[in-house]
């Protein structure tokens, strides 16, 4: 019984400690961005890194995101003869779901992971170090570009990722169901608001920004090493993960 | 230029005994100390408390006649940007070149205002630096290009570039041939001889430690247990001094 309650205990502490530690970056990165302290080089280096790099795979995730959107919803459209449905389901379901979570998802393991090891390595080769001794702090410098980069960079990502989506949505509907472009086309203009693109793109920034704290948290808190980096790579992804679904479910109920 | 007075850290892990436990000293402008002791008894964690990277739990540090624990942010990094240090891992910048590895510094100085120097005037300095650990031909390529002890001898460049009255070397040749390791002694010589800064080095290699250093300190299980002239250090009344120094397997260590 002491074991259990011991264990619960050091569970709770750890997780207070690693919540509490990403909402204070997440508040000295505000107050950072909002003095207008970061390094704008950093930040277009950050920029092209995160951002423009991943435009192959967004793409190509997105690409057959709307293709399985179609294929899944293939099997009632035929049975109910509602080929007129296909360009509002496919489109639905892709801005305000499946887009911003598999994208988020695409995005927290390529930039994510990648930026949890980089500021790990930084910490355990004393790079981290190095920056202050030479008075520079380490979040205005460090920390606001990559937030600010993995936000805008995501954003950018949602809305080309969106249209690639929504055209490989085409491209499957006609090849599988022979559902013509202007058709599907008609449909997704005439169903879908400017409203539901922007919850999508409201979502994706958000989970960007959850991406973003958890790397450079996990990143930051690095010991022990080479497996120490190992550890908190493992650790930003899950946890980023794990934010996205649950702010996924919140974001839904909020935004319906 | 140093002043320490009861400097006490505690060990990450409460159980363990603090890491320093008292430690005083004073370190005046232009002179040379080495520190040295064993294994894991903080060497290097005191000279980040002497930078102002890491905060002890009591005692006060002065730098330039300035208490760090009392200073605010703008007058720390005004004296971290004073402070030249070579850090044991190097600490050289991933996704900078060589070139821009050395001119950081100077370009921060120049953001706080500390330096008058423009960029043609940076760029000029850098060259001269990089020359003067014999690298100048390699300012465009990045630090993954480098073997081991060019990449020390960049961020040797690095630290003395700002030509800063107090400089920090930890462990400048850990991991070096003694080639290289001779010839980074020589360079740090050549350096202090032009800048007649204050150097405190950390360094495993007792013996060229030594022939380094006008002073030598020793920590060991949190006290300082030898302050002196290096000549000295073999003729210390501590037997842990004595056996570090002639490196003995028999005795208190």
């Amino acid at each position: 019984m002491t074991r259990a309650l011991l264990t619960l205990g050091m569970v709770v502490l750890s997780l207070c400690r690693e919540v509490g530690g990403m909402a204070l970056l997440g508040f000295y990165t505000f107050v950072n961005l909002l003095r207008g302290r970061f390094d704008a080089k950093e930040l277009v280096r950050n920029l092209y890194k995160m951002g423009v790099v991943s435009v192959p795979i967004v793409s190509l995730t997105a690409l057959f995101t709307g293709g399985t959107m179609v294929i899944q919803s293939g099997i009632f459209v035929q049975r109910f003869q509602a080929y007129g449905l296909l360009g509002w389901g496919t489109g639905y379901a892709v801005l305000r779901e499946v887009g911003p979570i598999l994208i988020g998802l695409m995005f927290s393991g390529r930039v994510g992971a990648n930026n949890a090891a980089d500021l790990g390595s930084m910490v355990v080769t004393e790079q981290v170090d190095g920056l202050r001794a030479l008075a520079i702090e380490p979040i205005p410098y460090l920390i606001v570009p990559r937030v600010l980069a993995m936000m805008l960079a995501m954003f950018c990502l949602l809305v080309l990722g969106d249209a690639v989506a929504i055209g490989g949505g085409m491209l499957f509907g006609k090849l599988l169901l022979g559902v013509d472009y202007a058709s599907f086309y008609a449909s997704f203009v005439d169903a879908i608001k400017l409203w539901d693109v922007t919850v999508g793109l409201l979502k994706g920034t958000f989970f960007a920004l959850m991406i973003a704290l958890t790397s450079c948290h996990y990143g930051l808190s690095v010991k022990g090493g080479a497996v120490g980096v190992g550890q908190s790579v493992n650790d930003a992804v899950v946890a980023a993960a794990l934010l996205i679904m649950v702010s996924d479910d919140i974001w839904t109920m909020v935004l319906r | 230029m140093i002043a320490l007075d009861g400097i006490r850290k505690l060990h990450l892990d409460p159980v363990q005994p603090p890491v320093f436990d008292g430690i005083s000293l004073r370190i005046a402008e232009g002179e040379t100390c080495g520190l040295c002791g064993p294994g894991a008894s903080g060497k290097s964690l005191l000279l980040k408390i002497i930078c102002g990277l890491v905060r002890p739990e009591h005692g006060t540090v002065e730098v330039a006649g300035r208490d760090l624990g009392l200073a605010s942010p703008d007058e720390l990094r005004s004296i971290q940007s004073r402070i030249g240090y070579l850090f044991q891992n190097n600490a050289l910048f991933d996704s900078m070149t060589v070139q821009e590895n050395v001119a950081f510094p100077l370009r921060q100085r120049l953001r706080l205002g500390q330096e008058a120097l423009d960029e043609q005037q940076i760029l000029a300095r850098v060259s001269e630096s990089l020359r003067g650990v014999g690298l100048a031909t390699h300012a465009a390529k990045m630090p993954s290009q480098l073997s081991g002890g060019q990449r020390k001898r960049v961020a040797l460049a690095r630290a003395v570039v700002a030509r800063p009255p107090l400089l920090i070397y930890d462990e400048p040749t850990a991991g070096l041939d003694p080639v290289t390791t001779a010839k980074i002694y020589d360079l740090l010589g050549t350096e202090q001889k032009l800048t007649k800064s204050t150097t405190l080095i950390v360094s495993s290699d007792i013996d060229a430690l030594r022939r380094f250093s006008d002073r030598m300190l020793m920590v060991y299980r949190g006290r300082l247990c030898y302050d002196g002239p290096s000549a000295d250090m073999d003729e210390s009344a501590s037997p842990v001094v004595r056996q570090f120094v002639r490196g003995e397997l028999e005795g208190p260590l």
